[in-house]
Order: structure tokens, then sequence, then C-alpha cells
């Protein structure tokens, strides 16, 4: 978020349309791509940990590429006015940058949250509907709570919420600002985000440069920059300053850190063919019936769907003009309204001309005149025809 | 008559009969079927006997089955004009192979939810787009192409507003990947919960996208080079963003809107969305709006309370974008075993294998849970990134209990881990990047139950995570 106020002389001017003169001294801008490091297999190594390809004489891999489209100077589209811009960038960064002013206490967090946040987000951030908790209780304890590993039945597990989880304030104030309530976004005032960022570190017993969030503590920009957030240590790799894509890049490359297994990609017959288990393993099953709420329920079953009730929107008229009147208005079949014939084809009773229909008729008809109606469908067709004929 | 070609006729008849009954089904729109198992009838008629007629190999029989003995309805009726269905549905004895859910992976009412696709049905490398597995954080969002824009904005010295025309008059790109939510199998670190393929690993799909390269766009409007960061911004409710590092947006990062040679699906982000090929399906956000370039990252909703990897140290990964090398076996599977199969049949063991990090060099496949491993054969195109097929032939052996585990591998230099492995380093509450080998169980029936092989692991003093038992 770089709000144009905040930016240097060269947006401003972009932003006012003078593009044409400055275009000269933009050249010289252009990005970089900085990975050139080739690993032993001869491939590029990414910040990934993966491996990248180049365009080698027109071919990415087994693509062509039409090297020219991508190397010409194309460029559509306009420059963006300043209200459009500042209306899109609402991001709120952890340096401040994009924070607004206001205020607002936990009390009236509280009340807007009362009203328009509990009903997912559950009593004092409880959790419940599937939605999930704000809280489960003081955020400096929760905290130590994060080297849990539930490996036995009994073990109690990590606690992962906003104040004993996320390693920044800012991502609280943003995803309220343009995320909540979750069925009408972007509708919440700055103080109104500011009351409820303050009733989420109240239920999350934190404070602020050594004062507790009670119910009266004014939340403000300023005292916002200041929350440290009890786990904002807890997170790698270092993904912050100039050398961010030096320290991804270390990180991903060496595979103890992620749990990444390795094999000689020059000799790959010397991967672990026989023995390549622990002989500690045992075959675990799936307990208790394990999760089997599926929706619509596992079947490989080919058959036809149950035909749906609802024949509200079935339109006979259209489907008699669609599939039957071809004949029925051709003389090459009785007409709608022919009373004399119809009388004669209703003397068995209507269910006997349904089944007729249905099946197709000695006289020439395809079953239901050929067309791809269910039986009930084409009954309304059949009482659409017979109702003209009275 | 033998007494064994009675008994294979008095089986043709009672079979007959029930063929008869499953038309009379078929014949009718307003009954439920029921299912016309010919490959049943087969198996018992073959078993039976099977007599040389004039040098030609037949049953003995005079009479078989229906279909083919009298005439079908499609075979003697219209099928529908050419006028219907103009834009094209699948026969209706597909229905049920579908994208599904679950109510445990939901929020609420299901717009913060997903629904994954049925890899056990899945035929080749390419997803159909109504089965493309769908997940959203405010529901799935109807954009008005005509009043969508595209904006970009930050670190940039032309900041610029395109139109969707505008947009996709760049010239484009077409690439085949796949997009996998990183929690894949994240509900299994502790042990197996789903019989089920399509539950299991169908947090993925894989399509041929088109669209244009994020650098193509980018290349003459002045980012900064201070610029090392880029957010993707979502137009929907939910504005879902993450940030991502230029080195990859100017690799291989794409603002897509085909999706398998049609405009991309709702569900898919309609109009258009990122493409991060290989990494983590959350950071291709969908109805993109905005691309915005910074200094550093955006500290998004996503990309800390969500997409994080805690570890037994306490420490999380954050920013753990490719999706590893890993791999399944989709036939036989939980949802269609081998429980029809003969002592003695030939049969093709196929799976998918996949790499985020790179291209899948070869996939081995076990009969004993990962323990020893042979060779399986990759089929048909293999690109980077993308799902790659694999075969294996094998003769089944009635009542033989096997346990199926594949193992792929990538020119990266990456082979899939054993739980033990992956487990030891990055515990059981991940929750998300779970790779490690999966094992289908074939029972003595040839019905498939989902297994996983594992040691109990405990903790040393100083937290680290050891193999309980292990000499």
């Amino acid at each position: 978020m770089r709000k144009l106020t905040k930016r240097s002389l060269i947006s401003i001017s972009v932003a006012t349309v003078l593009s044409l003169g400055l275009s000269a001294c933009m050249e010289d801008a252009s990005p970089k791509v900085t990975n050139t490091a080739k690993d032993n297999s001869g491939l590029k190594r990414a910040i990934d940990g993966g491996v990248t390809y180049d365009v080698i004489n027109g071919k990415f891999g087994v693509y062509a590429v039409n090297e020219k489209a991508h190397n010409g100077k194309i460029k559509f589209g306009r420059t963006p006015t300043k209200e459009e811009y500042d209306e899109w960038s609402s991001d709120v960064h952890f340096t401040g940058e994009g924070l607004p002013e206001g205020q607002g206490t936990a009390e009236e967090g509280s009340e807007i949250y009362d009203a328009k946040c509990v009903m997912c987000h559950g009593d004092f951030g409880s959790g419940g509907g599937g939605y999930p908790a704000l809280s489960k209780g003081n955020a400096y304890e929760m905290q130590k709570s994060l080297t849990n590993q539930r490996l036995k039945p009994d073990d109690d597990g990590p606690v992962r919420f906003f104040g004993s989880y996320w390693p920044k304030a800012s991502t609280l104030w943003w995803y309220i600002k343009d995320a909540m309530p979750h069925p009408q976004t972007d509708s919440l005032s700055d103080d109104e985000v500011y009351a409820l960022v303050a009733y989420t570190l109240n239920i999350n017993e934190m404070e602020i440069d050594g004062q507790e969030v009670d119910d009266e503590y004014v939340l403000n920009r300023e005292n916002f920059l200041k929350i440290q957030m009890p786990n904002k240590d807890g997170f790698e790799p270092q993904i912050e300053g100039p050398d961010a894509e030096k320290h991804i890049r270390a990180y991903y490359a060496n595979p103890k850190n992620f749990g990444g297994q390795t094999y000689n990609v020059k000799n790959p017959a010397s991967r672990c063919m026989t023995n390549c288990q622990e002989p500690t393993v045992k075959v675990a099953y799936i307990q208790n019936g394990g999760i089997s709420d599926f929706h619509p329920p596992l079947t490989d079953v080919r058959d036809l769907p149950k035909e749906k009730k609802d024949l509200k929107n079935f339109n006979a008229q259209k489907a008699y003009n669609e599939s039957c009147a071809m004949c029925h208005e051709t003389g090459a079949a009785p007409a709608p309204g022919d009373k004399a014939a119809w009388s004669g084809l209703l003397e068995k009773g209507i269910d006997k001309v349904y089944e007729a229909g249905i099946k197709g008729t000695e006289a020439g008809m395809p079953a239901k005149g050929g067309a791809s109606m269910s039986d009930s469908e084409f009954k309304m067709v059949v009482d659409y025809i017979v109702n003209q004929s009275k | 008559m033998t007494y064994i070609m009675k008994i294979t006729n008095n089986l043709i008849k009672e079979k007959i009969v029930n063929i008869k009954k499953s038309q009379q089904d078929l014949d009718s729109f307003d009954t439920k079927n029921s299912k016309v198992d010919r490959r049943d009838f087969f198996a018992k008629t073959a078993a039976l006997g099977v007599t040389a007629l004039a040098g030609t190999s037949l049953l003995a029989s005079e009479e078989g089955e229906r279909s083919i003995l009298k005439p079908t309805k499609w075979g003697t009726t219209w099928g529908d004009p050419v006028t219907k269905n103009l834009y094209g549905m699948p026969s209706k004895y597909e229905h049920n192979v579908t994208r599904r859910y679950t109510k445990l992976l939901a929020s609420g009412n299901y717009r913060a939810s997903i629904t994954v696709t049925p890899i056990q049905e899945s035929k080749g490398i390419i997803t159909p787009n109504g089965l493309f597995f769908s997940r959203s954080h405010g529901g799935v969002a109807h954009i008005d192409p005509n009043e969508h824009r595209l904006m970009l904005t930050g670190l940039i010295k032309k900041p610029l507003v395109l139109t969707m025309k505008e947009l996709m008059r760049y010239p484009s790109v077409t690439r085949t990947h796949f997009i996998e939510c990183p929690a894949n199998g994240g509900q299994e670190w502790r042990g197996p919960q789903y019989n089920s393929l399509q539950f299991a690993k169908g947090f993925m799909s894989c399509a041929e996208w088109t669209g244009v390269y994020v650098k193509d766009i980018i290349k003459d409007l002045g980012i900064d080079p201070k610029a090392i960061w880029m957010l993707a911004e979502g137009g929907d409710s939910s504005k879902m963003g993450r940030s991502i590092p230029m080195e990859k947006v100017l690799d291989d990062a794409m603002i897509v809107w085909g999706q398998n040679g049609e405009a991309l699906r709702p569900e898919q982000g309609y109009p258009i969305r990122l493409l991060v090929p290989g990494w983590e399906g959350n950071l291709c956000v969908k109805w993109l709006r905005r691309l915005d370039f910074s200094t550093d990252p955006w500290y998004c909703k996503e990309e800390t309370s969500k997409y994080t990897v805690l570890k037994p140290t306490g420490k999380a990964i954050q920013h753990f974008y490719a999706n590893e090398v890993n791999s399944t076996v989709v036939s036989p599977s939980p949802e269609i075993d081998w429980s029809d199969l003969k002592d003695g049949d030939t049969v093709e063991i196929e799976g998918l294998a996949w790499s985020g990090m790179g291209t899948i060099t070869g996939v081995d496949l076990s009969f004993d849970g990962g323990k020893n491993y042979v060779e399986a054969s990759l089929k048909g195109l293999v690109l980077p990134k993308c799902w790659t097929r694999w075969s294996y032939v094998h003769t089944y052996k009635k009542g033989q209990e096997l346990f199926l585990t594949s193992r792929a591998m990538d020119d990266a230099g990456f082979i899939q881990p054993t739980i033990d492995q992956e487990e030891l380093v990055v515990g059981v509450e991940a929750v998300y990047h779970r790779n490690a080998v999966e094992t289908w169980k074939v029972e003595k029936d040839g019905k498939v139950t989902h297994v996983q092989f594992r040691s109990q692991l405990g903790r040393k003093a100083n937290g680290e995570l050891v193999i309980e038992g292990k000499a």
C-alpha cells in the first residue's frame, strides 16, 4: 500500500497522466532476475528449493515459444486516477504504512462484536459454527503451547489463534477492515475497526507497552504500532528487509529445514530400493471409522440420477413447439384442438394416451415424440394438447 | 448337456432376468435404476466353461446378454436433436463423478470451504473444468468481466489499469500445470482418516492454462529495484491476498483467463486468477484485481494465521512456497477396487506423480508398504510442475494381501520421504505440505483400504522427536 499522497513526485506526475515525457528515464528501472546459480545437474535453482527452466532455442522444455512476442514493446491500459488508486490501495503494512488515524475501546468493540461478529466467532471469541475462534485465553500463556505435539492420544495440541500465533497485529486490522464481517465486508468505519481490534486484544489478555488492554483502553494508531505479538519471533525463514530473497533461498536450499529427502539426480540407481523403512514401523489403520461425512456419498455406480420433483419450471408449450409441432401441426398427427380425433384417442382414458405416447405408437409416433423428456414432463405436454381439445 | 453347462445356462437365465429388470428400469427416467453389471456376468460364465465351435471360441449357450440379443432403446429410437444442450454436458449416467465436500472442512455455511476432485475417476492429466477442486474464502464470486479491472500499484513508476479486453491482448502463453492446496492430505498427519482417494488426495487438479506472464506486463512499467515483493489481491468479498517474491514473479507467474480451452470457471476466479506454477494453490489468487509492489511482504491473513507449518521446535515455516514431490496410486483405489478381479488377471496399476519443484523423473512402486520398491514406468506427457501418469503391469493373485505404496522423485533431486522421515523434522502438527508416501492395502477380497506404515514417535528432554524403540 502506497497512497499517492505519500509517494514520490514521479508517481504523482504519472497519476496525473504525464507519462509521455517520463517514459525515457524509466527504461533502466527494469526488474532483473537474480537467480543465476546452477546446481550440479545444470539446472537453475529457484528460491523455493526446486529448479527452474530457461527458454532455449525457442523452446521452454517441450513448449515452443515465440520469443518475439515476449521481447516486444507491448502496452495496453491506462494510468489510474488518484481516487481509483487510493480506493483499492487499502492494505495495511506492519510498518504502519496504510494504517489510518482513528480510535476505539474494547468496550465499544464489545458492542460491535455482539451485533456483528458473535454469531460466527462465539461468545468472547470462543469460536463455533465452523468459524475460527479468536482467543483461547491468555495469549502469552497460549504461545507456550506451540511446542506441543499430539504424538499420543492424550497429548494436548498447540493453540493457534490470533493472540498465541499471529506474528503481526497489522494483519488483524487490515483483515477486519477489508474482509469482515464475512457476509458484508468492507462495511466498518476505521474507528469501529480500532474498537474491534481493541476487543480482540482484550479477550486475548494482551498488553501494549506494559499496559493491559482493558475495557477503557483507547486504541489509536500511535499505540497500535507499539503492539508486540507474543509469537513475533515464531516464524522462519526471515522474510523482512532487502536480503529477504537471500534468506528464503538459503532456507529452502537445506532440505533438513523442511523435511525434504534427496537422491542423487545424476545416479538415480543409487536410491533406496530395498529395506527403505524403519524396522519399527507398524501398519496404522483408520480409527473409529475415520472421516466419512462425504457429500454426495461416495460411489462409482453408473445409473440415472433421481428425477427432480420440481416440475415448476418445465414449459409444456415450449416443449410441444420444439418436439411435437413438426407432426401435430402438419396433419401427420392429430392437432391440438381436433376434438374428434382426440375424443377417440381418449376413449380408453388418459393413462392409455400417456402410455402410448411414452412408448411410441404403431401409427409412427416415436417414443415421447423423440424428445428426451422425463415421463412426468411428457405427461404435462400431453395434458397441454388434450386441454385444448376438449 | 453337461452339468456345468446346465449351471451356466441357469446362471445366464437368472442374469437375463436381472438384466431385463435393469433394462426396464433404464427405460423409465422416473425410476431409480439398478446397475447392469456386465463384468460380473462374464466373470461367472467364463469361469464355468468355454466351448470351441467351428474353430471360434464361444461360450456354450444359446442365450446371452439382453443388450446384445435384443434391440436397445437407444439403438432403435431418435437421439436428441443437435440443437439440444448447445453447451454440452456429461452423460446422465456419469452423475456420480462429481466434486464432493465434507462438513469437517467447512466454515459454517460453505463460503469459506472446499470441494475436492474425484481423482479416482480422473483420465489422463487434465481435470475437466467442472471437476476442478474449488476453494474459496468468501464464496464463489460472480464477476462481470465488463466491469472488472486489474490495477498495478505500489513501487512502480507507471501504475496501470487494464480492462479484461486489454489484458487479453498481451501475447498469450499456454502451459499445463497442477494446482494443489497445500492442505492436501493435511488431515492425516497422525494417522489415516479417509478411506477415499478423493478426500485423501483430491485437494488438487491439473489443467491447461492460458494467460500472460506477469513479467511481460510489468517489464516496461518501471518497477523499483527495491520492490522485491508483489501482493496479489482478489476482488471477491474476502479480498484474499498473498505476498510473492519478485524472483518467482519474474520467472513463471502468469495471469490466466483460459482453462482447458475455455474461460475460467467462476470457481476458478473468473475472469482472471494468478497462476504461480508449482506453488501453494492459495497463492494462485482468484478473481484477481490488484498487483501491488513493495519492499517487504504484507503479512496477509492467509500467510500468517494459515498456510504455515508449525514444527516441534515451536517455530513455524512461513512462506513455504512449493508443493513438494508427491504421488499416489489412482487405480486401484478405495472407491474403485479390485473385488471384481479374478485370480491370474493381468491388471495395470496406475497413478499420478507431481512436483512443484520441477519435473517428475521417476516413480517406484512397493507391494509391501514402502519397504522394498520396483521401478514403475512414466507414461504420456512428462511436463514441469504438472501431473504425470505412471503405470505398472501386475498379475493379480486372488486372496493375496498387498500394500501398494508409490514414491516419486523429481529433477530438483527430491524423493518422497517416509512418514517417519518427514515427521521427525516437521512433527505431526504441520497441517500443510505433507508429501510422505501413502499406502493402499488390497485386502484378500480385493477391497482397498487406506493405511499408513509409521513408527511411534516420542520426544527427548530437549523436545526433539525420536522413534520409540529404535535400536
